[in-house]
């Protein structure tokens, strides 16, 4: 078990680094990037990117001191806007990126898990119909999508929600909706998968042959079962509910990081966009431990040393 | 003597995308209380269908067409779910064929016997988990206690299907179906099994039904057999009279396809020729009429079970008394 | 029953066929041939099979054989609907003159004796008072009330409405910049699937040689591919693209770079898995033995056992390029203008839904629909190949 927690977690630190080594040269690829010493900008950015960045020094200088910024959580000044440091944009996005981020993960799980139950329950009847018919649409439409055309009903023709902005509670319906849209689908599809499968396997007839109540053959040996596959996709999900919330958050004109991302973008903001990435890759990476330690909770075969299954 | 299960005229069909396959076809058969009966056939006769029907336990599709199962003279097919989950795992228990996927990965194995104990029993969860332990000892898996909290990827297979014995004889049943208990695993392991077996019905006098494949077993383990073809029963007596003188074809093809048998004949092992029928749509009559080497014009009208000797039955119309001999009689001693 | 009379014919031996004793209950497909019948017997699969090829061929042939082009801009006849109403304006010498006036755009437009999209007529001046805009159209003045949406002539009495009318001029509408639609939902149809197929194959490309060279090579190289792997799989690909994109410039050569060399992880673990197994088989080192070359096993044997799961992972993976490229586009990453792609053309309907909501229904509806193919496919094809679920 610590064995299988150590390789996991130099996994995880090896693809940070990578990451962060990726993005460092990609960014001194780029032509008038951030390490390039001869452009025109504000003279006060200029001098703080220099002070940053080592632009003087020899190349590898350059990485370790920026390796040395990030892990010492110092992730330089913005290269557009003087005076702003990029800890300040992502501290400034953090609450609303969060808040409608936990929603989505949060929904998705409280609702995509039962109504794959269901399904899989009712299998082939009309509650099983009608989840996958709701789930096949919700996994074929894109999100930008489903925001767009959720905005327009919604907001601007029923105008039951507001257009933008989170200021009322009213305003999450949308964006959370939105952005949790595919991965419920997706769950609901798994789930309604995993336990059919389950379903079928000689322990649920064991289970079934020793005259076990419905409920618990359902919760204590069918769910437990098919949650493992789910347990192994919610890192992933949270990791596309944090990149999916860069239209989301454009769409709705949310003020969150993913926003201030897609702005860095569109303005080459490079000490930005890299910052924002590091960032994330971090974000994603302890999401992805916690839900190790969450599959190590549930499958007793790990815990042991056995192979995965 | 009143049967503990008599089961009469068991049809199941399941229905599938690609129509109705005739799993079986009116099964009728008795188990005393205590005794032995083993049930053999090829792949696909039928005899798991035939076992799952009784404790209603088909898969998706299958369904019990007609026919009745009397156990201590109560219909189980006319139960309703929950008295029928009452008599599961209590009063019949069962044992699967393969004992790597038949117990829950996540679960103890203690937790899987303990949860059989407490839902049948009113007892507390450490009087349950008393009688696990005791349980344990009794299939004879080493230092029950510590083994009681070990998951079942700890266990060998042999050591699982003692855990699956212990489950199903938790709350001493009457019945014992084991479905194949040793086909996976090594032959050395199975003797054990199955002796096992045979000591716990000494002691607990439950009966139990073998299905196997292996006419070893039937001679060595059971009392009376049931030789099943194409969802029928082709025949059924005490163990002594079918192999000192088998009365269906089939059986006398299946006997002679046990190579210690036939050597004596100085023939190696005879496997008998063709496959068996399609269950969608069954030949009329005899199901294994197409590859019996004795069959007649009459054989496409279906058979009586007709009495061979005492305590022997067979669907065979060369029982009939008008039937002649059959020229040449395969098999036969 | 014993006693049964049985007709004393009936006791002859049953003429014996032994060719029937052979017969296997199911007719004997082959594999491909199972797959093929179960695949075809997939309504919904093969209605998006049909729905793609016709995709690919409007997006191959379409922009061609269209009048229209994607770039032309005409800015008189921006954001006009495919569909509008038209109102009667009735002249002085009895006559009366057919408009339409977009209420998105604040234009009005005359519509000609063939029932066409004419002449857009500038706003005369503004009447403050009753807060109209007046046109003049012929000998009358229409008073256009933009508050409350009427039309009416200058004394105040409405105009009467003549029905809707199809537009000739632009089937399916106009963009922003007065840009046929329909020739930049083809032409953007064509960026995209390209954008996909081409992507999918670099994919394709290095997962085979990737996973190949691994599961061949074996020992310590295969052990640090592997590793290197579960790290790519780990990268969260999005931000990967986007890093790529950044750097590259945006582009169709940036996004077919950007997004093909990401996607190909599944792939490699395919043959890679494959490759080893093909390795401990008997029949291998019989075909060597007999002077096969490594080359002919590897692609007969290889190919023969991958193609099934490798087609369901390519069919998975367009609509995921295609995906990938639309939210680039979104954010402002994907081809520049005036090329078009699904993303650009949805991100542009973004920016006018409030006036012309109808210019979303079009990219939207085809990026949807092509997605839902491209699942039905998908499904249906692995259904198909998966024997298992035989029943
Ligand atoms: N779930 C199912 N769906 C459709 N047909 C089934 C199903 N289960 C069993 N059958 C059919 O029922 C018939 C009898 O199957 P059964 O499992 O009882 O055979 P068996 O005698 O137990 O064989 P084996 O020795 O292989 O266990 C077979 O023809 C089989 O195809
Ligand atoms: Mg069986």
């Amino acid at each position: 078990m610590i064995a299988y927690l150590a390789q996991r977690l130099a996994l995880m630190l090896a693809t940070l680094f990578a990451i962060i080594t990726l993005t460092f040269f990609l960014m001194h690829a780029v032509p008038g990037g951030p390490f390039v010493s001869d452009k025109m900008m504000a003279p006060e950015i200029a001098a703080a990117i220099n002070a940053k960045f080592h632009l003087d020094e020899p190349l590898w200088q350059q990485y370790l001191a920026y390796l040395g910024g990030v892990f010492t959580f110092d992730l330089g000044p913005s290269f557009k806007y003087p005076g702003m440091s990029v800890n300040q944009m992502i501290a400034s996005g953090l609450p609303t990126t969060a808040k409608v981020g936990l929603l989505a993960l949060l929904s998705v799980i409280a609702l995509g898990v039962p109504l794959g139950v269901v399904a899989a329950l009712n299998r082939n009847r009309w509650p099983d119909t009608a989840v996958m018919a709701i789930a096949t649409i919700g996994v074929a439409i894109p999100s930008y999508v489903i925001a767009t055309l959720a905005l327009y009903v919604f907001a601007m023709r029923l105008k039951l929600v507001p257009t933008f902005g989170i200021d009322d509670w009213r305003g999450y319906f949308l964006p959370v909706f939105a952005l949790s849209g595919f991965w419920l689908s997706y769950v609901a599809r798994l789930t309604r998968s995993s336990l059919i499968e389950t379903m079928l396997t000689d322990y649920m007839t064991t289970a079934r042959a020793k005259g076990l109540r419905p409920g618990q053959i359902l919760f204590k040996h069918g769910l437990r079962n098919s949650l493992i596959p789910l347990v192994t996709v919610i890192g992933p999900v949270a990791a596309n509910l944090l990149t999916g919330s860069f239209v989301i958050e454009q769409i709705f004109a949310l003020p969150g990081i993913g926003r201030h991302f897609v702005l860095a973008i569109t303005n080459r903001d490079y000490t930005a966009i890299m910052g924002i990435t590091i960032f994330y890759a971090v974000v994603l990476m302890v999401m992805i431990l916690l839900v190790d330690l969450a599959y190590l909770a549930l499958d007793p075969r790990i815990k042991f040393g056995a192979r995965h299954p | 003597m009143t049967a503990l299960l008599d089961v009469d005229g068991l049809t199941t069909s399941f229905f599938t995308r690609r129509g109705e396959v005739k799993s079986v076809r009116g099964v009728s058969f008795r188990v005393a209380a205590g005794e032995t009966l083993g049930i053999v056939g090829e792949s696909g006769s039928g005899k798991s269908v035939t076992c799952m029907s009784i404790l209603r336990l088909l898969k998706t599709g299958g369904k019990v067409v007609s026919g009745r199962a009397l156990f201590e003279g109560r219909d189980l097919l006319a139960l309703d779910e929950d008295e029928m989950s009452d008599l599961r795992g209590n009063a019949i228990g069962m044992i699967f064929q393969d004992p790597m996927t038949s117990l829950n990965p996540t679960l103890t194995v203690g937790e899987q016997v303990i949860e059989t104990i407490i839902r049948h029993r009113p007892v507390s969860r450490a009087a349950a988990r008393q009688r696990a332990i005791e349980l344990f000892d009794m299939v004879r898996i080493p230092s029950p206690e510590a083994r009681l909290r070990a998951y079942p990827h700890e266990f060998s297979g042999g050591m699982r299907q003692r855990v699956m014995i212990a489950i199903a004889l938790a709350c001493e049943p009457k019945l014992l179906i084991a479905d194949e208990p040793t086909t996976a695993l090594d032959v050395t392991i199975q003797r054990q099994i199955l002796v096992l077996l045979k000591e716990l019905q000494a002691k607990l006098g439950m009966a139990i039904i073998l299905i196997t494949h292996d006419l070893g077993i039937i001679v060595e383990f059971t009392d009376r057999m049931l030789v099943m073809y194409g969802g029928q029963v082709m025949e059924e007596g005490l163990v002594t009279a079918v192999f000192r003188q088998p009365a269906h074809p089939y059986t006398r093809g299946l006997i002679a396809a046990i190579p210690n048998i036939a050597d004596d004949n100085g023939q190696r092992l005879r496997p008998i020729p063709g496959s068996p029928p399609d269950m969608h749509d069954p030949p009329p009559g005899c199901p294994f009429a197409p590859r019996c080497p004795e069959a007649m014009l009459q054989c496409r009208v279906p058979a009586p079970m007709i009495q061979a000797a005492i305590g022997q039955s067979s669907r065979c119309w060369r029982l009939h008394p008008d039937a002649p001999r059959p020229v040449e009689q395969d098999g036969r001693p | 029953m014993t006693d049964m009379p049985v007709d004393p014919a009936m006791w002859a031996p049953a003429p014996r066929d032994p060719a029937s004793l052979d017969r296997i209950a199911r007719p004997n497909l082959t594999y491909w041939q199972d797959a093929r019948a179960r695949l075809w017997r997939n309504r919904p699969a093969m209605a998006a099979f049909g729905f793609l090829i016709l995709l690919c061929l409007a997006a191959v042939f379409g922009p061609s054989v269209y009048s229209h082009n994607y770039y032309e801009q005409n800015l008189q006849y921006a954001n006009v609907p495919p569909a509008f109403p038209t109102y009667a304006v009735p002249q002085g010498d009895g006559s009366s003159q057919e408009i339409y006036f977009n209420f998105g755009s604040q234009k009005l437009y005359l519509i000609g004796a063939d029932g066409a999209l004419g002449d857009l007529v500038r706003s005369s001046r503004k009447d403050l008072m009753r807060k109209t805009q007046l046109y003049t159209v012929g000998d009358q003045q229409v008073a256009v009330d933009t508050a409350k949406s009427t039309l009416g002539l200058s004394d105040g009495k409405p105009l009467e409405p003549a029905g809707w009318r199809w537009n000739s001029l632009y089937p399916l509408g106009t963009d922003q910049l007065g840009r046929d639609e329909l020739a930049r939902q083809l032409y953007g149809a064509r960026i995209s699937l390209a954008v996909a197929l081409v992507a999918t194959l670099v994919n394709f490309t290095i997962g085979v040689l990737y996973g190949g060279i691994s599961g061949y090579l074996g020992g310590r190289v295969d052990m640090v591919m592997m590793r290197l792997i579960e790290i790519v799989s780990t990268i969260p690909l999005t931000l990967y693209v986007i890093l790529i994109m950044v750097t590259l410039a945006s582009g169709f050569s940036a996004v077919i770079l950007a997004i093909g060399t990401v996607y190909w992880v599944d792939m490699a673990r395919i043959v890679r898995g494959q490759m080893l197994v093909l390795k401990e088989q008997d029949y291998v080192a019989a075909a060597r033995s007999m002077g096969a070359s490594t080359w002919r096993i590897l692609t007969r044997h290889l190919l023969q056992n991958t193609v099934g799961p490798i087609l369901v992972t390519l069919t998975m993976l367009i609509p995921s390029a295609i995906f990938i490229e639309s939210f680039m586009s979104f954010i402002g990453l994907g081809v520049s203008p005036p090329e078009a792609s699904w993303g650009t053309l949805t991100s542009a309907a973004v920016e006018t839904l409030r006036t012309h909501p109808y210019q979303l229904a079009l990219p939207a509806g085809a990026i949807s629909l092509t997605m839902f193919a491209f699942n039905f496919l998908g499904d249906g094809l692995r259904d198909a190949l998966d024997p298992r679920l035989r029943s």
